[in-house]
C-alpha cells in the first residue's frame, strides 16, 4: 500500500490507484473532466494538474495519469498548478457559450462548477467562438455540440465501455466533433448514461429537458424495478411528477450506469403525458368513490365471500412487481385470514425454477455484477443478459474487455455488446452442453473431489458421444480449465426446471476443483427473489388456481400489483374464469386489464411515492426511498382542477401493503390501526429476520438462503436430454423477454414507446427450410386459439427445434393452451 | 455502388493485411481514385468491406487531409501555405490560380475540373513555392509554369472525356 | 568547398534513383550478407549500432541502439519495425531526397534492424505528397525481393522479413511515434503515452520499433565499416556520423546536403547553399524544423550537432534549416508556423487543441495591428503552459513563439505600437 502526502495529509492507497483517487480518499476533489473512474485515465483535458514536490515525478503533472507511489509529496494548491488549471478553464471557455441560463445542464454542470471554483470570470480571448451543427440522436438524447469541451468521455463510454459503435470522435484539432455518421437514433440501449457522464450540456435528457431546474427537484435515492438486478437510481420529482431518473453509484450492483429501460421507463407513474393513464382514484364497479368507501366496500364484500364460501374461496395474487413489504403483507393476510395463496408467479414451472435457483444460492457462490466484471471466464446458460437484465450485459462486456472468454449456450441467436462464442442449444440441450464444457475443463481426479463430485463428474462425462459435440467446445473448455474466477450466468426463463440447480452443481464442481467459481441467476422480475422465498416449498402459481376458479372453489381474488392478463397464455380461458368470479379487488398503479375489470379498485403508490424494499437476484436487499407524495402531476395537459379541498388530487393512493392492511388486516371495530413493515416482515420468512422495527428499512444486506453441497444424481436427467431426437418436431415455442416491449413497464410508460422495435420470431435456418419460410418473411403462426402474424428472422445461430417469440405487447400471443406449447412446422405459413 | 472489379481488388487488399482496418486509407484512396471523393454511399460500402461501422470509418475519413467527404473537382489543387512557401510568396500563387481557373479558395471551378485548397507543408520546401495536384507535386511555381500545368490538365481532361 | 565523405548520398545522381546494382557496386547489401548470414548474433548488431553513437534522426535524437535493445528478449512475436517517413514538419524534406537517391540503403537498413530484434515485418509509413517516393520504394522493394534480400528466407537463411508501404491520409501528428502506430492499425492517430513503450507493446500489442528513415539508412554503413569509422565521420568530438541537412528559405541553392554532423551553420549556408539569396542578409533561422527556436546571427557559427544546439537551449530536431532574411517579418513567420500547428493538432488535449488557436489569434492580431501590450505576457504564459500538453506537438509549436519573444521582442512591440506590420508598410510604400 503506497503511502503519500497530499496537501500535508498522509494517505495509504491500494497499489495502482491514481493520485487523483488518492486525493479523493482525503476528501480533496481535484478538478477533472476526462477522468472518470469507470473509464480510466487518458490525460486529455489536463484539468487535474497538481504539483509534484517530492518523489519520482517533479513539477506540474496530471494527477490522473500518475500512480500513487510511496514517498510522493503532492500539492494541489501550489500556485503554478492552480494557475495552470485556471488556464485550462480559460481555454475550455474560449469557445463555450455563456448561456447557462438557457442550458438544461445549468445547475448540474461540472464545467460551470469548475469555471466558478477556478475563478475564471473575465474573458480575454478576443476571437470568435466556433459553432457546430447538432445531430438528431433519437428521442432520448439531445445533442448540443457547441457546449462540447472535448473530454472524450462520451465516445470512450459509448464505444469502449458499452461496446456500441455508432457514436464517436470525428474531425481533428479544434474542429473535433462527437456524433454519429448521420442523424439517427443512438443504437445503444445504454445511451442515457451519456447524460450523466457528459460534464457539460452536450447530451441532455430529452424527456426532461427544459421542464425544471435541478435545484427545484425533489431528489431521493431510488431503485430500478424493471428487472431483477435492482440498479440504484436517483429519482427526481417536481410538481407531483417524476421528471427524470439518473444512475446512482453502487459499487457492487450497477456501478455508475443504468440501462435506458430503467432511466426512461418511469412515465407510468405520471400516467403518461396527460396523466390520464394512471388510475388515480378508488373505484367501485367502475365509478369513482372516496378512499374510505372503497376500503369499506372491499372489506365488506370480502367478508361476505368468506362467510358464504369460507375464507379459502378468496385467493390473493401478487407478482414480481411487488415490493418485499407488499409480499410479506400478502403472506401475513393469507395466513391470518385463511385465504388461499398468496401466489406471485403466473407460470407454475417458473415458480419451481426460481425456487430451485434460490435453494442453491448461498453466500459462497452468489456473485455480484462487480464480480462478473472481474471474472476471467463467463458461461451464459439459457440466459439473455441484454434483454433480461440489461446491466448484466455491460458487466459481461467489462470482463470481455479484460480478455475473459464469453460463451453462451442458448436457443436464441443472442446478441451481446462484446465478442463471444455462441453454442445454439434447445432448452433440453443446455444442461448437456454445459456439462460437456465443465467436464472437459476439469480432470476427474481433481483434488478436492469427494465421492459425490466424482459421481457427478462421471455423469457428465458419460454423456459425451451420446450427442454431437458443439464446435469449439473443447478449446473453450481448455480456457475454462485455465481460468481462476469463472462465473456462470443462468436464466430461469427459457431453461428447463432442473437447469438452475444443475448449473449450481456445475459451479460447485468448479469450486471443488479449486476455482473461485461464481453463480449469477437471472430471475423473472424485481421482486421474484423474495416472492419465490415466500411462496414456500409447495407454493402455487396463478396457473394452479385457474382450475379452482373454474370449479367454483375460488370465488374472489385480491390482486395486488399484478395482472394475470399480461402473463397468462390462454386469454380465452382466463377471461371466462375471471368472469365467473364474484369479486375481484385490485390494488395497482397500472391501468391493467385486471384493474379495469375489478369490482373494487384501490390505487397503489409507485416505487417513487412509497418506501419500498426489493431483494435482487443475488439476494441483496435494497431500499428505495420515496421521492414525493405523488398525485396527479400539475404540469402538462389541463390546468389542475380548481376544486377546493384539503386533499391532493389523485393523492389517495397508498403503498399496496398498506391498502391491503386497511382492507383486510385491521379489524372492523378498531379501524385501520397502524402497522409498520418492521412489525410484520420478519415474521414471514426466516430470511427476513433482520428486518425488525429497529433495523427497518434495511439496505444492502444479503438474505441468501441457499444450501451448499452437490445435489448429485444427474444421471437419469442427462440421459433424457441427450436422448431427445435431434430434429425434434414439433417445434418448441419459447416466449421470451425483450428489454423494450414485453414488460408491463414498457406497456404503461409512453416514454419507452419509441424504443420498442417491431417484434419478430427467430428460428433456425433448417427449421425455416422445413417450414418453407425465409428470413424477413411475414408468416402466420397457428396457435391453439387462433393465429398470430409475425416477421421471421432466420439464423444459424438459433437452435434447431425452437421458435422464439417475444411476449411483445403489440403481438396477440395469448392464444396458447398452456405455458409451453409445441408447433408443427406446417402451422407456420408465409403470407 | 462500387464496381465489382474494384470491390474484388479491395477485398483482396483487405484480406492481405494484418487486420482489415489497416487498409482503411488505401480503400478510401482507391475509391477516390475512381469517384474523386467519398460519398455517403461509398463510406457505407467501404466500411462494410473493412468490417467497420460507417461511423468508425468516418472517424478516420474526417481526420485526414487527403480524404474528401464532399465533392471535389477532377483535379484537387492544394497549394502549400506553410513557412517556406509563405516566404516565397504562396499567396500570389493562390491568387493567380484562383483567377486563372476561376475558382475561389476552397471552391470548385464551374466546369468541375479544379478544386483549390490550402495544404500544409508538402515536404518540397527546397522547391518552394510548391503545390500538389491529386498526388503529383509541382515546385518552383511561377505564373508561366502554372499556366502550362493547368493547360495540360484541362486538355488531357477534355481528351479523356471525348475518348 | 571542402569535400566531405558522402555516405548516404554517395550514389546521388543528378536526376534519377540509384539502382540495386549501383547500390551493390558501392558496397551495398554486404552488411546484410555478412550479418544475416549469421557471422555474428543479432544482439551483436544492436551493440555495434549502440557503440556507433547513432542518434535518431527523427527529431528527438534518441540513441538508436538503446531503442532496439529495449525490445525484451522474452517479448511476444511477431515483432514489427516501422520506418517513419511521414516527414510533415515544415522545412523537412531530407527523407524524401534520401529515398530518391538511394532507396536500397534504406531497405538494407530496415532488414538489418528487423533482424537485430527478430522482427518479421516492417511498415514504411509515407505521406500522400510523397506518392512518387512510395511508388519508387514499392518498385525497388520488389527488386530487393527478387534478389533475395527481402521476403521469405532471406539469402537462403531461415530469416524472413518483408516490408510493406503504408500510405498515410496526411496529418502531421501521424509522425509522432505512438500516433503513427495507431494510424497503421487504422485507428484514429491520437498519440498514446507510455508505458507501455512500443518496444514492449506496439502494433497489435506486439513489440515494435519506430525509427526515422535516415536513422535506418545509416545502419548498413555502420555495420560494414564499424562503429569507430561512423564516429569518426563527425565534425565534432562528441557527434557521430554524417547528417542530412535540408536547407530552405532565403539561400541561393536550397536543398539537402550530407555533411559531417556538427558542420558549422555558416559553412553550410555559405559553402553548400551558395550563400544568402541576392539582397538577403541572414536574420535568423530555425535550425531543425518548425518546432525549434529561432536562432539569431549570434549563433551563425555554431556546430550543427545535437549537443551544441542543446547547449544554447535549442534543438537539432530534423536538421531542417529554414533561413530568414532581414526583409522577413518574423511575427508573420511565427503566425504562419502556429497556423500550421493549430491546424494539425490532433485535438486530444486542451492546451494544444485550444491553446494553439489562442496563440494564433494573438499573433494574428499583433501582425494585423490589433495587438495589445498585455498580449505579450499572455503569449509567454501560454507558451509555458502548452508544455503541459499530452504529446510533444504543442511544446514544439511553442518553441518558435517563445524564441520570437525572447530574441525579437522589439519587433513584436513595434507591431503593437505601430498598429501593424512594419514590413508590410515598407512593401506598400
Ligand atoms: C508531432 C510530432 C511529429 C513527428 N514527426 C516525425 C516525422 O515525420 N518523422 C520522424 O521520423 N519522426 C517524427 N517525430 C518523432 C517521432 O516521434 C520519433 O521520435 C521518431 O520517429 C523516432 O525515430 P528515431 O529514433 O530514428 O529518430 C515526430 C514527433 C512529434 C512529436
Ligand atoms: S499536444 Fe495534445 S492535441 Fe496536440 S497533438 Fe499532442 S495530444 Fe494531440
Ligand atoms: S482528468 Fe486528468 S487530464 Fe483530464
Amino acid at each position: 500500500m503506497p503511502r503519500l502526502i497530499i496537501d500535508d495529509l498522509e494517505v495509504d492507497v491500494p497499489k495502482g490507484s491514481k493520485v487523483i483517487d488518492a486525493a479523493e480518499r482525503l476528501g480533496i476533489m481535484i478538478p477533472r473532466f476526462c477522468y472518470h473512474e469507470a473509464l480510466g485515465s487518458v490525460g486529455a483535458c489536463r484539468m487535474c494538474a497538481v504539483k509534484f514536490i517530492q518523489g519520482p515525478f517533479k513539477g506540474v503533472q496530471m494527477s490522473c495519469m500518475i500512480d500513487a507511489q510511496d514517498g510522493m509529496v503532492v500539492s494541489t494548491t501550489d500556485e503554478e498548478a492552480v494557475q495552470f488549471r485556471q488556464r485550462v478553464i480559460e481555454l475550455l471557455m474560449m469557445n463555450h457559450p455563456l448561456d447557462c441560463p438557457v442550458c438544461d445542464e445549468g445547475g448540474q454542470c461540472l464545467l460551470q462548477d469548475e469555471t466558478v471554483s477556478g475563478g475564471h470570470a473575465i474573458r480575454r480571448y478576443r476571437g470568435k467562438k466556433r459553432t457546430y451543427r447538432d445531430q438528431y440522436l433519437g428521442p432520448y438524447i439531445q445533442h448540443e455540440m457547441n457546449r462540447c469541451i472535448h473530454c472524450y468521455r462520451c465516445s470512450r463510454y459509448y464505444q469502449e465501455f458499452s461496446g456500441y459503435r455508432d457514436l464517436g470522435p470525428l474531425q481533428i484539432g479544434d474542429r473535433m466533433f462527437f456524433g454519429r455518421f448521420s442523424d439517427g437514433k443512438l443504437e445503444s440501449p445504454f445511451s442515457g448514461n451519456l447524460v450523466d457522464i457528459c460534464p457539460t450540456g452536450v447530451y441532455t435528457d430529452k424527456t426532461a429537458r427544459f421542464k425544471v431546474r435541478r435545484w427545484d427537484l425533489h431528489r431521493a435515492p431510488s431503485l430500478c424495478n424493471h428487472c431483477p438486478l435492482g440498479c440504484n437510481t436517483i429519482a427526481n420529482a417536481h410538481y407531483r411528477g417524476v421528471m427524470r431518473v439518473e444512475a446512482r453509484y453502487n459499487q457492487d450492483v450497477n456501478g455508475y450506469f443504468i440501462c435506458d429501460a430503467g432511466r426512461f421507463g418511469f412515465s407510468y407513474s405520471n400516467g403518461g403525458a396527460l396523466h390520464e393513464k394512471r388510475p388515480w382514484t378508488p373505484r367501485i364497479q367502475g365509478s369513482d368513490v372516496s378512499a374510505k368507501a372503497a376500503i369499506a366496500k372491499a372489506r365488506e364484500d370480502l367478508d361476505n365471500v368468506a362467510e358464504k364460501y369460507g375464507p379459502g374461496a378468496i385467493a390473493a395474487v401478487g407478482s414480481a412487481r411487488n415490493s418485499l413489504e407488499s409480499q410479506c403483507m400478502l403472506g401475513k393476510i393469507c395466513r391470518t385470514r385463511g385465504w388461499r395463496g398468496p401466489v406471485f408467479f403466473t407460470d407454475p414451472a417458473k415458480l419451481r425454477k426460481t425456487r430451485s435457483a434460490l435453494e442453491r444460492l448461498d453466500g459462497d457462490i452468489a456473485v455480484s455484477l462487480r464480480e462478473i466484471e472481474n471474472a476471467d471466464f463467463i458461461v451464459i446458460a439459457g440466459a439473455d443478459p441484454l434483454n433480461e437484465a440489461g446491466m448484466a450485459a455491460l458487466a459481461v462486456r467489462q470482463a470481455s474487455r479484460k480478455q475473459a472468454p464469453i460463451v453462451t449456450i442458448d436457443p436464441r441467436p443472442l446478441f451481446l455488446p462484446c465478442d463471444f462464442d455462441h453454442i445454439p442449444a434447445a432448452p433440453g440441450k443446455i444442461e448437456l452442453y454445459l456439462g460437456m464444457l465443465i467436464s472437459a475443463a476439469l480432470a476427474k481426479d481433481s483434488t478436492g473431489f469427494g465421492k459425490e463430485a466424482v459421481d457427478f463428474y462421471s455423469a457428465l462425462v458419460a454423456e459425451k458421444g451420446k450427442s454431437e459435440v458443439p464446435a469449439g467446445i473443447f478449446s473453450l473448455a481448455e480456457r475454462l480449465g485455465a481460468s481462476q474466477r469463472p462465473v456462470i450466468i443462468c436464466g430461469t426463463d427459457v431453461t428447463r426446471e432442473t437447469t438452475p440447480s444443475f448449473t449450481a452443481d456445475c459451479v460447485r464442481l468448479l469450486r471443488l476443483a479449486g476455482k473461485q467459481a461464481g453463480l449469477f441467476y437471472l430471475l423473472p422480475g424485481a421482486g421474484s427473489f423474495s416472492s419465490a422465498l415466500l411462496s414456500g416449498t409447495d407454493g402455487e402459481a396463478f396457473g394452479d388456481l385457474i382450475g379452482d376458479i373454474e370449479n367454483g372453489l375460488i370465488k374472489a381474488l385480491v390482486v395486488v400489483e399484478s395482472d394475470p392478463f399480461h402473463y397468462y397464455p390462454d386469454r380465452v380461458r382466463l377471461e371466462r374464469a375471471m368472469e365467473s368470479l364474484e369479486l375481484v379487488v385490485a390494488i395497482d398503479y397500472f391501468p391493467s386489464s385486471t384493474v379495469s375489470r375489478a369490482s373494487i379498485f384501490y390505487p397503489a403508490s409507485t416505487i417513487f411515492e412509497t418506501g419500498a424494499t426489493y431483494v435482487n437476484q443475488e439476494g441483496r436487499a435494497q431500499f428505495a426511498r420515496p421521492v414525493h407524495h405523488g398525485g396527479v402531476p400539475v404540469w402538462g395537459g389541463e390546468h389542475p382542477p380548481r376544486v377546493y379541498s384539503n386533499s391532493i388530487p389523485g393523492g389517495d393512493h397508498l403503498p399496496a401493503w398498506k391498502a391491503l392492511w386497511e382492507i383486510a388486516g385491521s379489524t372492523p371495530d378498531t379501524g385501520a390501526a397502524d402497522i409498520s413493515p418492521g412489525e410484520f416482515i420478519p415474521a414471514e420468512h426466516a430470511a427476513f429476520e433482520a428486518f425488525g422495527s429497529d433495523n427497518y428499512p434495511v439496505d444492502g444486506i444479503r438474505v441468501l438462503q441457499g444450501k451448499a453441497g452437490l445435489t448429485g444424481n444427474w444421471n437419469s436427467r442427462i440421459e433424457e436430454s441427450s436422448q431427445r431426437p435431434e430434429n425434434a418436431e414439433p417445434l418448441e415455442l419459447l416466449m421470451v423477454e425483450w428489454m423494450f416491449g414485453t414488460t408491463e413497464f414498457s406497456a404503461w410508460s409512453d416514454s419507452l414507446a419509441s424504443a420498442i422495435a417491431e417484434p419478430y420470431m427467430s428460428m433456425n435456418s433448417k427449421d425455416a427450410c422445413r417450414a418453407g419460410v425465409c428470413d424477413g418473411d411475414r408468416v402466420s403462426l397457428e396457435l391453439d386459439n387462433g393465429t398470430i402474424e409475425i416477421k421471421v428472422s432466420v439464423s444459424d445461430r438459433a437452435a434447431e427445434g425452437v421458435l422464439v417469440i417475444p411476449r411483445h405487447q403489440s403481438l396477440d400471443w395469448r392464444k396458447m393452451k398452456d405455458f409451453s406449447v409445441r408447433v408443427l412446422p406446417g402451422k407456420i405459413r408465409k403470407i | 455502388m462500387l464496381p465489382d472489379e474494384l470491390k474484388l481488388k479491395l477485398e483482396k487488399m483487405i484480406s492481405d493485411a494484418e487486420s482489415p482496418r489497416e487498409k482503411a486509407i488505401d480503400v478510401m484512396f482507391e475509391i477516390q481514385e475512381l469517384q474523386g471523393w467519398m460519398s455517403d454511399e461509398a463510406m457505407v460500402e467501404a466500411a462494410g468491406l473493412l468490417g467497420m461501422t460507417p461511423l468508425e470509418l468516418e472517424e478516420l475519413a474526417t481526420f485526414y487531409d487527403y480524404i474528401y467527404r464532399s465533392p471535389v473537382g477532377k483535379y484537387v489543387i492544394k497549394v502549400c501555405d506553410s513557412t517556406v512557401c509563405w516566404l516565397e510568396g504562396h499567396q500570389s500563387i493562390i491568387d493567380y490560380i484562383s483567377a486563372r481557373a476561376g475558382v475561389p479558395m476552397g471552391g470548385t471551378s464551374p466546369d468541375g475540373l479544379f478544386t483549390l485548397l490550402p495544404v500544409c507543408c508538402i515536404g518540397y520546401c527546397d522547391r518552394a513555392p510548391a503545390m500538389v495536384i491529386n498526388k503529383r507535386v509541382y515546385g518552383k511555381l511561377t505564373p508561366e509554369k502554372i499556366d502550362r500545368i493547368l493547360d495540360k490538365l484541362a486538355n488531357s481532361a477534355e481528351f479523356h472525356e471525348s475518348e | 568547398m571542402p569535400q566531405y565523405p558522402q555516405v548516404l548520398f554517395k550514389n546521388r545522381k543528378p536526376d534519377r534513383v540509384a539502382t540495386l546494382d549501383e547500390y551493390r557496386e558501392s558496397g551495398g547489401y554486404q552488411a546484410l550478407e555478412k550479418f544475416v548470414g549469421g557471422a555474428v548474433s543479432p544482439k551483436e548488431i544492436i551493440s555495434l549500432v549502440d557503440q556507433s553513437g547513432l542518434l535518431g534522426r527523427g527529431g528527438a535524437g534518441f540513441p538508436c541502439g538503446k531503442k532496439w535493445a529495449a525490445v525484451p528478449e522474452s517479448g511476444a512475436f511477431p515483432r514489427y519495425l516501422v520506418a517513419n517517413g511521414d516527414e510533415m514538419e515544415p522545412g523537412t524534406f531530407k527523407d524524401r531526397i534520401l529515398l530518391h537517391v538511394d532507396p536500397h540503403c534504406i531497405i538494407e537498413g530496415m532488414v538489418l534492424s528487423g533482424y537485430s530484434f527478430s522482427a518479421s515485418k516492417a511498415f514504411f509509413f509515407v505521406r500522400p505528397s510523397y506518392e512518387s517516393s512510395a511508388v519508387i520504394l514499392e518498385r525497388e522493394l520488389e527488386y530487393a525481393r527478387q534478389a533475395g534480400f527481402l521476403g521469405n528466407n532471406i539469402l537462403g537463411t531461415d530469416f524472413s522479413f518483408d516490408i510493406v508501404v503504408h500510405r498515410s491520409g496526411g496529418r502531421y501528428i501521424c509522425g509522432e511515434a505512438s500516433a503513427l502506430l495507431n494510424a497503421i492499425m487504422g485507428k484514429r492517430p491520437n498519440p498514446v503515452k507510455p508505458p507501455p513503450y512500443p518496444t514492449e507493446k506496439g502494433l497489435w500489442d506486439k513489440p515494435t520499433v519506430v525509427n526515422n528513415v535516415e536513422t535506418l539508412a545509416c545502419v548498413p554503413h555502420i555495420l560494414r565499416n564499424g562503429p569507430e569509422w561512423f564516429k569518426g565521420l563527425s565534425a565534432t568530438p562528441h557527434g557521430a556520423g554524417t547528417k542530412l541537412y535540408g536547407i530552405s528559405g532565403k539561400v541561393n541553392i536550397p536543398g539537402a546536403v550530407e555533411l559531417p554532423i556538427g558542420t558549422r551553420l555558416s559553412e553550410i549556408i555559405e559553402e553548400y547553399c551558395g550563400g544568402m539569396s541576392p539582397g538577403s542578409e541572414f536574420k535568423a533561422c530555425l535550425p531543425g524544423g518548425a518546432s525549434t527556436r529561432f536562432m539569431t546571427r549570434e549563433h551563425y557559427d555554431i556546430p550543427m550537432d545535437f549537443e551544441d544546439l542543446k547547449k544554447i537551449g535549442n534543438r537539432l530536431g530534423t536538421a531542417a534549416i529554414m533561413v530568414f532574411d532581414q526583409k522577413t517579418c518574423l511575427v508573420g513567420a511565427t503566425l504562419n508556423l502556429i497556423e500550421f500547428f493549430a491546424r494539425e493538432s490532433c485535438g486530444w488535449c486542451t492546451p494544444c487543441r485550444e491553446g494553439l488557436p489562442y496563440m494564433r489569434d494573438l499573433l494574428w492580431r499583433i501582425e494585423n495591428g490589433e495587438g495589445k501590450e498585455e498580449d505579450i505576457p499572455n503569449l509567454r504564459r501560454l507558451c509555458k503552459e502548452v508544455w503541459n500538453s499530452y504529446c510533444a506537438l504543442a511544446p514544439g509549436a511553442a518553441e518558435p513563439v517563445i524564441s520570437l519573444l525572447d530574441f525579437f521582442e522589439d519587433e513584436v512591440r513595434q507591431h503593437i505600437s505601430e498598429k501593424g506590420c512594419p514590413f508590410h508598410a515598407k512593401a506598400d510604400h
